[in-house]
């Protein structure tokens, strides 16, 4: 099969050559895939807009020898309001990193295809770093890697106390019989009940959902540093988000 | 093209040549068998990189490519220095002039935020931005109308408002996705004018 069709995320759009740009697909059949857009950076090229980070479109790929090049791209959604917002492009770059880093190629993964464009369309009216850390918690469970937030990720002991330790590499909350020399970093219980309400919250109801900042940051740290563990991938828009993120969101938002 | 029946030094030559952006390795032959046929123009153009290379830095001010330190835009009298135009790289300075609609100075970032790729604000020439600010009463962001062009001109934005300066950005006439350097002179001309406030 030389040409075959993809409906597509681009979520990832480099500089390649002269005038193309090489992109990373997530398809919603047949999961991610790289391809070249030829000649997209000049104002004339009729694929142009297609090749931008973030579009939604329907793909007509030429599979090539090394590269699979695109051969026609028409835009479905653009979301528009993923470029004017710098706090939305922050989150929606950290979803589409952290997707790409715990996702392989050609792998068919329909689940994710669905939370990631909802997730963008999400981002419209839901506060960003909420959307990116739903993003994350839901990710993890359709891939089986739910961090436990409640009891002992060792023994399963319920936790008591108003500091719990939160441990990437042990799988999650573990309490403190259990937690050794094991690396992580302590979450208050406001936090981890946050965590839970988010990972369990019907979609409608997410918007309601309202965190203090410190607890938004707590919740991006933890999220991080458990990703970064179980994909092995240093997760770098993540830890940009937290440097040059969150400036001018604060009227969004109620306590 | 098998470069193991080319004697070494053409075979060098290729490579190098094949190495320049938007040239394969068939173009890369054919200059290559050019320039040895033309021993002139060879001369020429090999002192002329080598000068180039020897004699063009970064202007320790706006970061454009400069024979002079500072570059002949910030030493310029006739140049407008309340208004400061942003650009992502030496070439969009040059697309800008042509149309000689622009009379303020210039800034080069030298490349735009790209988190998914690891370049943040210390990678770009932003604190050499926020050095010069002085007497600079509107900065204009021309960066390319991309998703990472976008993110830029808006953190650079929250990072000069409280400074008291106009941001302003500009639109129309620039097709999104598509290079600065690839647009013809009206349509930034265009652009110029229709620049927005950030
Ligand atoms: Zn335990
Ligand atoms: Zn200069």
């Amino acid at each position: 099969m030389a040409v075959y069709q993809a409906d597509a995320l681009v979520i990832r759009s480099r500089e390649y050559g002269e005038s193309d740009r090489l992109l990373t697909l997530f398809a919603r059949e047949s999961g991610k895939l790289q391809a070249v857009a030829k000649g997209v950076r000049k104002p004339t090229s009729r694929q142009r807009a297609g090749a931008q980070l973030f579009t939604y479109a329907d793909f007509l790929l030429h599979r090539g020898r090394t590269l699979d090049t695109v051969t026609q791209a028409s835009p479905r959604e653009s979301f528009p309001h993923l470029w004017n917002d710098l706090d939305r492009t922050l989150a929606a770059t950290a979803i589409a990193e952290l997707l790409d880093a715990a996702t392989v190629r050609e792998e068919p993964q329909p689940h994710l295809f669905t939370l990631t464009l909802t997730c963008f369309f999400m981002l419209a009216e839901v506060h960003p770093f909420l959307v990116q850390s739903l993003f994350a918690l839901r990710l993890l469970e359709i891939l089986g890697y739910s961090p436990r937030l409640e009891e002992c990720a060792e023994c399963g002991a319920l936790i008591q106390g108003e500091r719990v330790f939160f441990s990437p590499e042990a799988g999650g909350t573990v309490c403190s019989s259990c937690r050794g020399t094991l690396s992580g970093r302590t979450l208050s219980q406001g936090t981890l009940a946050f965590m839970r309400r988010l990972a369990q919250a019907e979609w409608a109801k997410v918007k309601r959902l309202r965190w203090p900042v410190w607890m938004e940051q707590e919740v991006r740290r933890a999220l991080q540093q458990y990703c970064e563990e179980k994909f092995e991938h240093n997760l770098r828009s993540w830890r940009m988000g937290n440097e040059i993120g969150g400036e001018g969101i604060n009227n969004q938002r109620e306590g | 093209m098998d470069l193991l029946n080319y004697p070494q030094p053409l075979a060098d030559l290729i490579s190098s040549l094949a190495r320049l952006p938007g040239i394969g390795p068939k173009t890369a032959g054919r200059l290559a068998f050019y320039l040895l046929q033309e021993p002139e123009t060879a001369e020429a153009l090999a002192q002329s990189v080598l000068k180039a290379k020897e004699k063009i830095k970064s202007c320790s001010i706006c970061s454009n490519f400069t024979d002079q330190d500072p570059c002949a835009f910030c030493r310029s009298e006739r140049r407008d220095r309340k208004l400061l135009c942003i650009v992502e790289h030496p070439r969009d300075v040059a697309a800008l002039e042509k149309t000689g609609e622009f009379k303020g100075l210039y800034h080069v970032l030298q490349g735009v935020l790209s988190p998914l790729e690891g370049i943040g604000p210390e990678q770009l020439t932003v604190q050499q931005l926020l050095q010069r600010l002085e007497g600079v009463e509107e900065v204009i962001m021309a960066m390319n109308p991309t998703v990472e062009g976008e993110a830029t001109a808006m953190y650079l934005a929250r990072l000069l408002k409280p400074l008291g300066v106009k941001v302003t950005r500009i639109a129309h006439g620039l097709p999104v996705g598509g290079d600065l350097e690839y647009a013809d002179e009206v349509t930034i001309a265009r652009a110029l004018e229709g620049r927005r406030n950030l």
